[in-house]
């Protein structure tokens, strides 16, 4: 695990791409319609319950008990009764000891040690510990691997966003996805916007022509900086990596895929589409760890020749903004709750539950608990959700940006559907490591 | 008068009013609906299927197939496959087999019907429903699907206008007990015979046998005495096409070219050589790596069966890529210490020619051999002329065949026209010959400096008696021959989709020696 500017390969970054002949044979796996309102049919739309139904025990074994983890963790026990979580899994003992201790605490939840696995193939035995949904919250890397062996044994799933951090794995959740869908499992992917009920009545307007056609849009997570960890003695190479992964591109994805992700895939919800290529260019100054750019911006194309501008940074000490854009021939709406005419009078706005101070009462935290009340609901009710594949196209949306703006040129949907690029160390163990930091340097052969 | 009144005395007073006769319009529709149906599933078995269509091993290898043999217990029947899966298509199409069927049956001779050639893909797509497989595959995507599977069924859902499921699964519904084997691919040597260690030392310039060190394979090089000749064919030359001309005049030097066709046994030695080298991730294979072959790649496995079945041995090999046989023949001039190639299509034709300017190097025109004759396809021809030559859809039985089953041209090659088409050297372009200078007489010419396609010379199996003459030119299609490959990246050495192409090598010859 070296420092390495040396400007990689175009090859590095986007692995070999088949030849790409045949013009027109770009259509979506889930979203390759034509009619824009053909583009919304059968959206499925979560049940939205307050709390989800009773029913037969729930078991749900956790694989990732870092803070996200637990926090999924909490959340998918509130979210109705008879729910429990049975097995915990992770690489590193302390993860396990604290989600253990957080669970006592805070839900009087008590893990057996027998349940609590360690490893990299912790994840297989506490799936076959007899739980009933998994819920995957690991590094990024992980998840496509994860993924398909939670399918394989037929448990429903949680899982974070990204659900892949290159294209082998964003093909293999799409397979994995179906395969899911062909048994009725039902999968709800960390994408929470998708759960909070502005955001879908916004969506539901929209599909109805309250803006017309969408005919460009804009995405921004534009933040600070997110946190890092400085290697501690006695961290091995690997461990120093898994523990500051939020700066490693092979485990995150990079921050337009691990954390931009989401305004990227409220756009390609909103559009019903996913872009045909992308354009982009994006650097690093200020990062302390690891092998990420600091900012993206990255122009995506889309059917009928629409173009979204996707922006995102983390630098602190800037204008930050977290939020997206779409304009319609009717009008334009802010996605979260307010449609306008094309001159800026509003049209509708969202009915929001006044707090004793006649503040409105936002819903975003909500959503985190909403999306597990969805998918408890979806299991007990029979009436699966499944949102993996659509997940896998925005984590694939998000990768092909990162790659144009690694590489500097245009990256097709095409390429990416083609690519054999699987990123990260040849050897995933704890203990030394020859992966090399390597900052990506646009313009290269 | 009077019989009218007998007739209403016969029939009963219902039958005769407007309502009378609606009930009997009810009764003859409801009759005809019946019997209707009745024909509909009388003509919708097996047995009734057989009873026109005369081809036994059909019947019987469709028993030892998974639709049959399957381990669910379920058998499809020849019209789930053969047939639209209903609705307006399945009565349309059924109606159309049934008049193209009933005419064939009176006035055809089905001795003649080569069932071994429309059970080829090309056939078999015209005859084998992609909506008849999806009605009961429901799900591609199943938990048992394997790895490859998935990256195949997922390519499939991006390709679906393309491409049909029998591209990949064509000997599902008929059992080939040759299909599949890719794995064993070029390592499995059948006998044992003497392992040549040195290659042929040519010291005059004539015909020699040249042998593939490491390996018991030989093959025979004929030399060709230079000379002058008219690269093309004239306007009046029938089923002529445009690219064929302007004709031009054309000196070769003098050179050494491939008897026949590469053959699977020449082929396979190269793989068996150099394997595995060309990829680092490549399948479960331990093959031999030879530590110094740094100038030249090797091949990785091929996804199917590459010999599609037929035999290897010295038939000619196919399907593998235009990059694939040029590196064969830098590895078989490392291997040789000679110049091995590509033949430029001046040098192809000139082999070809053996000397003639007719169409063909036989007697006959493609007038009387063609099946595009109208005369000849309702009155029969007579081939005896190009038969005994040539290899081509007249003869072949939808696949390629051994060279000894033809006879030499005048230059003492096999299967110029015939067998399988042929890589040549040249980058293709329909106005080659028009960049060439007029009058003058060109000296090796080797075609446009650049393209994207290359040029492929003479007939295959496949191709009707007007695609084999001397002067017919092609091209390769890189991309539309990979289109069923599923795999990411795509092999650079083995097209998905295409048959009959293969290659002869040519050797360079220097006034001194080989080289």
């Amino acid at each position: 695990m070296t420092e390495n500017e040396n400007g990689p390969s175009r090859r590095e970054f986007i692995g070999a791409a088949a030849a790409v002949g045949a013009a027109g044979a770009v259509s979506a796996v889930v979203t390759g319609c034509s009619g824009v309102g053909e583009r919304y049919e059968g959206y499925q739309y979560p049940h939205l319950l307050g709390e989800a139904p009773d029913g037969p025990v729930l078991k749900a074994g956790l694989v990732g008990c870092g803070g996200r983890g637990t926090g999924a963790a909490v959340q998918f026990l509130s979210a109705g009764p008879n729910l429990e979580i049975t097995a915990l899994a992770d690489i590193f003992q302390d993860r396990i000891d604290k989600c253990r201790n957080d669970l006592r605490e805070r839900k009087g939840v008590e893990v057996p040690d027998e349940n609590c696995f360690l490893g990299f193939d912790a994840y297989q035995k506490l799936i076959d510990s007899g739980v009933d949904v998994v819920m995957l919250v690991t590094q990024p890397y992980f998840r496509p691997e994860h993924f398909a062996a939670c399918v394989n044994a037929r448990k429903h799933v949680f899982m974070e966003k990204p659900v892949a951090v290159d294209p082998v794995g964003a093909r293999s959740v799409m397979s994995s996805a179906r395969k899911a869908e062909g048994i009725g499992l039902s999968v709800v992917t960390g994408t929470q916007r998708r759960h909070q009920k502005d955001y879908i009545e916004v969506f539901r307007k929209i599909t109805k022509g309250a803006i017309g056609d969408i005919v460009s849009a804009n995405c921004y997570w534009n933040g600070r900086v997110p946190w890092f960890r400085t290697r501690q003695r006695g961290w091995s190479d690997m461990e120093a990596m898994l523990r500051d992964w939020v700066n490693w591109t092979w485990l995150s994805g990079d921050h337009i895929v691990e954390q931009h992700l989401h305004n990227i895939d409220v756009i390609n919800w909103f559009t019903g589409m996913h872009p045909v290529k992308a354009l982009g260019f994006g650097g690093r100054h200020r990062r302390q760890t690891g092998d990420q750019f600091d900012f993206f911006s990255v122009d995506f194309v889309y059917e009928n020749g629409i173009h979204i501008h996707s922006m995102c940074r983390q630098i602190s000490g800037c204008s930050d903004n977290v939020s997206e854009h779409v304009r319609g021939t009717k009008g334009y709406s802010n996605c979260v709750n307010t449609l306008f005419e094309p001159d800026g009078e509003m049209i509708w706005e969202y009915p929001y539950e006044l707090d004793e101070e006649g503040n409105p009462k936002r819903l975003g935290s909500q959503a985190y608990f909403q999306e597990h009340i969805d998918l408890v609901t979806a299991i007990r009710t029979n009436k699966p959700i499944n949102e993996a594949e659509n997940t896998a196209i925005s984590t694939m949306t998000a990768i092909m940006g990162r790659i144009s703006c690694y590489t500097g040129k245009e990256v097709t949907w095409e390429e990416m559907m083609n690519s054999d690029l699987k990123i990260g160390p040849d050897k995933i163990e704890v203990g030394p490591s020859d992966y090399r930091a390597v900052v990506p340097v646009p313009g290269t052969p | 008068m009077r019989r009218r009144a007998v007739s209403r005395q016969k029939l009963p007073r219902i039958v005769t009013g407007p309502r009378g006769l609606l009930l009997v319009g009810i009764v003859i529709g409801v009759g005809a609906l019946v019997l209707l149906r009745a024909a509909n599933h009388y003509t919708s078995t097996d047995s009734f299927c057989g009873s026109c269509h005369i081809h036994p091993q059909a019947t019987s290898s469709w028993r030892l197939s998974t639709h049959y043999a399957g381990t669910s217990g379920t058998v499809t029947h020849c019209i789930e496959c053969h047939l639209p899966p209903g609705g307006i298509g399945y009565i349309a199409e059924k109606s159309r087999l049934g008049v193209k069927d009933i005419f064939g049956k009176l006035f055809k001779d089905e001795s003649r019907f080569n069932w071994e050639q429309k059970s080829l893909l090309e056939h078999a797509v015209t005859h084998t429903f992609k909506d008849a497989c999806l009605e009961c595959h429901k799900n591609l995507f199943p938990l048992e699907l394997s790895k490859e599977g998935e990256e195949a069924h997922l390519h499939y859902t991006q390709q679906a206008d393309r491409l049909r499921c029998i591209n990949c699964h064509l000997h599902v519904g008929h059992f080939d007990p040759s299909a599949g084997g890719a794995i064993e691919f070029g390592l499995v040597t059948t006998e044992v015979r003497e392992i040549y260690t040195e290659p042929a030392v040519v010291d005059h310039f004539e015909d020699y046998t040249e042998y593939i060190p490491g390996s018991s394979v030989r093959f025979e090089m004929v030399a060709i005495q230079g000379g002058t000749f008219t690269l093309g064919s004239p306007e009046s030359e029938h089923y002529r096409g445009s690219d064929e001309g302007p004709t031009r005049d054309v000196t070769i030097s003098p050179l050494w070219m491939g008897k026949a066709e590469v053959t699977w046994d020449e082929f396979e030695t190269w793989y068996r050589q150099t394997a595995g080298e060309g990829r680092t991730d490549t399948r479960q294979l331990s093959v031999r790596s030879d530590p110094d072959i740094d100038a030249v790649t090797g091949a990785t496995p091929p996804y199917g069966a590459p010999d599609q079945g037929w035999g290897k041995g010295g038939r000619p090999a196919i399907t593998m890529t235009y990059h694939a046989a040029t590196e064969y023949c830098k590895w078989l001039s490392r291997v040789t210490g000679k110049k091995y190639r590509l033949p430029t299509e001046a040098e192809w034709e000139y082999a070809c020619r053996g000397g003639s300017s007719d169409p063909y190097f036989f007697e006959g025109d493609p007038g009387d051999y063609s099946e595009k004759r109208l005369w000849n396809r309702l009155f029969g021809r007579n081939t005896s002329g190009i038969d005994p030559y040539v290899i081509y859809s007249g003869n072949s039985g939808g696949k390629s065949q051994m060279p000894s089953e033809v006879m030499p041209n005048p230059f003492g090659f096999l299967n110029m026209s015939g067998n399988v088409r042929e890589f040549c050297l040249d980058w293709y372009a329909a106005n080659a010959y028009a960049l060439y200078p007029e009058g003058a007489t060109v000296l090796d010419p080797r075609g446009p400096a650049s393209g994207t396609e290359h040029v492929i010379r003479g007939g295959s199996f496949r191709s009707d008696a007007a695609r084999v003459r001397s002067a017919t030119r092609d091209h390769t299609r890189h991309d539309a021959w990979l289109m069923t490959d599923p795999q990411i990246p795509k092999s650079i050495w083995w097209y998905s989709d295409c048959i009959d192409v293969g290659f002869r090598v040519v050797c360079e010859y220097e006034e001194e020696g080989t080289g």
